[in-house]
């Protein structure tokens, strides 16, 4: 579902923030991305979303090589790979259903439509009786169910994941993993970048290490630390 | 149909929440536009004044009842005979009459205190060469006839030469004050842009394209262009109106044809438009790529 081929990235000025990063990602697999601040996990998921280039190397998403995908072809890549963020990024003038909905209206998508879907959506993160409110008027954990429910409206087959658990506390944030989980059981792919121990190791899923832009682990059904270590 | 009410509920939604700054561009498109429009008008009130003085007549000679219409048809064949003239004709007391109704047409308040009788007979004057109304001036200087002289020359001389330089500023004028509503237009959505640059990065990451988010900018700075537009049309007008009200003399008119302004009121209006959507689209190039 995602694939990376020798995949390098330096910023003009010659930091090197990937090199060398190849794996693959199947259909339906649950993936974190772990390692120390600077180690390049962002930067992978943002070269997936084609916000980064990459300098040398390819990456295929959902079976595309969106290295070679022509910047007006990128806004469909989007609408393909679902993401989630540490600080929500949602839309402050929007309420909860606008918010959600908005995904679903760039894609041209009818509005009896719209409406069916953002209703179903906000059930299964369980803010059905918050549709209405605006995202300064709930709590964080909220926030991010909104920015989930926003992710996977339209059902996309691929869930990009940024630290999402990076400002909540460790309940809320178990929520929020439970609610990944049940997503990623319907099939969709989760790549999902986090410093949160705990969370990885609760889970027991693949996880890919990275130090200094290169993936020095990728271990399956793991926890944070490498199971020869521990 | 549904995503175009969307966008133009999205551009409105944005006016509404920037309205200090839209505002601000619709008084500096309407003062632009307005300048441009008023250039025009000015324009055209020359254009038609000095086309009805170099129709003829150049010189009104007011005459006296005295004498009756045997002694104002002597003074006639007399002025006709002056090497100064090329053609001078006799209007009668009824004739100057149906030309007050003509010319106060659309204040019959007024048309309705005048009878024939208080309107005097007077000869039209077309001088050969217009810078010699003096010459005439000073042969009919104490003739026992004569009421009053009235001498639109000079003014019209200074007009004609005028004329040319007027077209040129009026013209160039136009084209400045178009040019700056473009740009203010285009600042504003720049400005516009830079206050919702988190919004709009949040509509790439869910996979807006580049037309979702531009055409609201586009609906947005139209709007502004039109309001300048509109208002500019609507100040010209109100102006024109009031030019209208004075009371000015026989030859000399505040006005020009309601079918001339409306056609450069819907002209205006569509440069607001038009400089509307250049400038959002200027605006808009650098700073929204995906």
């Amino acid at each position: 579902m995602i694939r990376l081929h020798n995949v390098a990235k330096v910023y003009d000025g010659g930091v090197v923030a990937v090199q060398e990063v190849s794996m693959d990602v199947r259909k339906g697999e649950f993936v974190f991305l772990v390692g120390p601040s600077g180690s390049g996990k962002s930067t992978l998921i943002r070269m997936c979303l084609r916000e980064e280039k990459v300098t040398r190397g390819k990456i295929w998403v959902a079976g595309k090589d969106i290295t070679k995908l022509p910047t007006w072809r990128v806004p469909y890549l989007r609408r393909t790979v679902g993401t989630i963020f540490q600080d929500f990024k949602l839309l402050p003038t929007k309420t909860v259903a606008e918010n959600v909905a908005f995904a679903l209206k760039v894609t041209g998508c009818p509005r009896s439509i719209v409406r069916r879907q953002v209703n179903t959506v906000l059930e299964l993160v369980g803010l059905s009786a918050k549709t209405d409110r605006y995202p300064r008027q709930l709590s964080g954990g909220e926030q991010q169910r909104v920015s989930i429910a926003r992710a996977f409206v339209n059902r996309p087959p691929i869930l990009l994941a940024d630290e999402p658990t990076g400002n909540l506390d460790p309940a809320t944030s178990v929520g929020i993993m439970r609610l990944l989980d049940r997503i990623n059981r319907t099939g969709t792919t989760v790549m999902m970048a986090t410093h949160d121990f705990a969370i990885v190791d609760a889970m027991r899923r693949r996880v890919v290490q990275l130090d200094r832009g290169r993936v020095v682990r990728d271990q399956g059904e793991s926890g944070y630390e490498s199971s020869e270590e521990t | 149909m549904s995503t175009f009410l969307f966008l133009i509920g999205e551009a409105f939604v944005n006016l509404r929440r920037n309205a200090l700054v839209a505002t601000g561009a619709v008084l500096a498109v309407f003062v632009s536009l307005a300048l441009a429009f008023g250039a025009l008008v000015f324009n055209e009130l020359v254009r038609v004044n000095t086309l009805q003085w170099q129709q003829g007549d150049h010189l009104i000679i007011f005459l006296k009842d005295e004498g009756g219409p045997v002694a104002h048809s002597e003074l006639l064949a007399q002025i006709n005979d002056y090497p100064e003239v090329k053609n001078a004709w006799y209007m009668d007391k009824a004739g100057a009459y149906q030309e007050f109704l003509e010319i106060y047409s659309d204040q019959p308040a007024l048309a309705a205190t005048v009878t024939a009788a208080d309107l005097p007979a007077s000869i039209r004057v077309e001088l050969d060469d217009i810078s010699t109304y003096q010459e005439v001036q000073f042969r009919l200087v104490g003739h026992p006839l004569l009421r009053r002289l009235s001498v639109f020359s000079e003014g019209i001389e200074r007009l004609l030469s005028l004329t040319g330089v007027l077209n040129s500023i009026g013209f160039g004028l136009v084209v400045l004050m178009g040019a700056s509503a473009v740009v203010l237009i285009a600042n504003t959505i720049r400005m516009a842009i830079y206050a919702r640059r988190e919004e709009i990065a949040i509509m790439k990451l869910v996979g807006a394209g580049n037309w979702f988010i531009r055409v609201p900018f586009i609906i947005e700075g139209a709007t502004v262009g039109l309001l300048g537009g509109g208002l500019a049309a609507a100040a010209v007008f109100a102006s024109h109106n009031l030019l209208e009200r004075i009371p000015t003399d026989i030859l000399i008119r505040f006005q020009v044809d309601q079918g001339f302004l409306l056609s450069r009121a819907i002209l205006i209006l569509a440069f607001g438009g038009l400089a509307g959507f250049i400038g959002s689209s200027l605006g808009l190039r650098r700073f929204l790529r995906v």
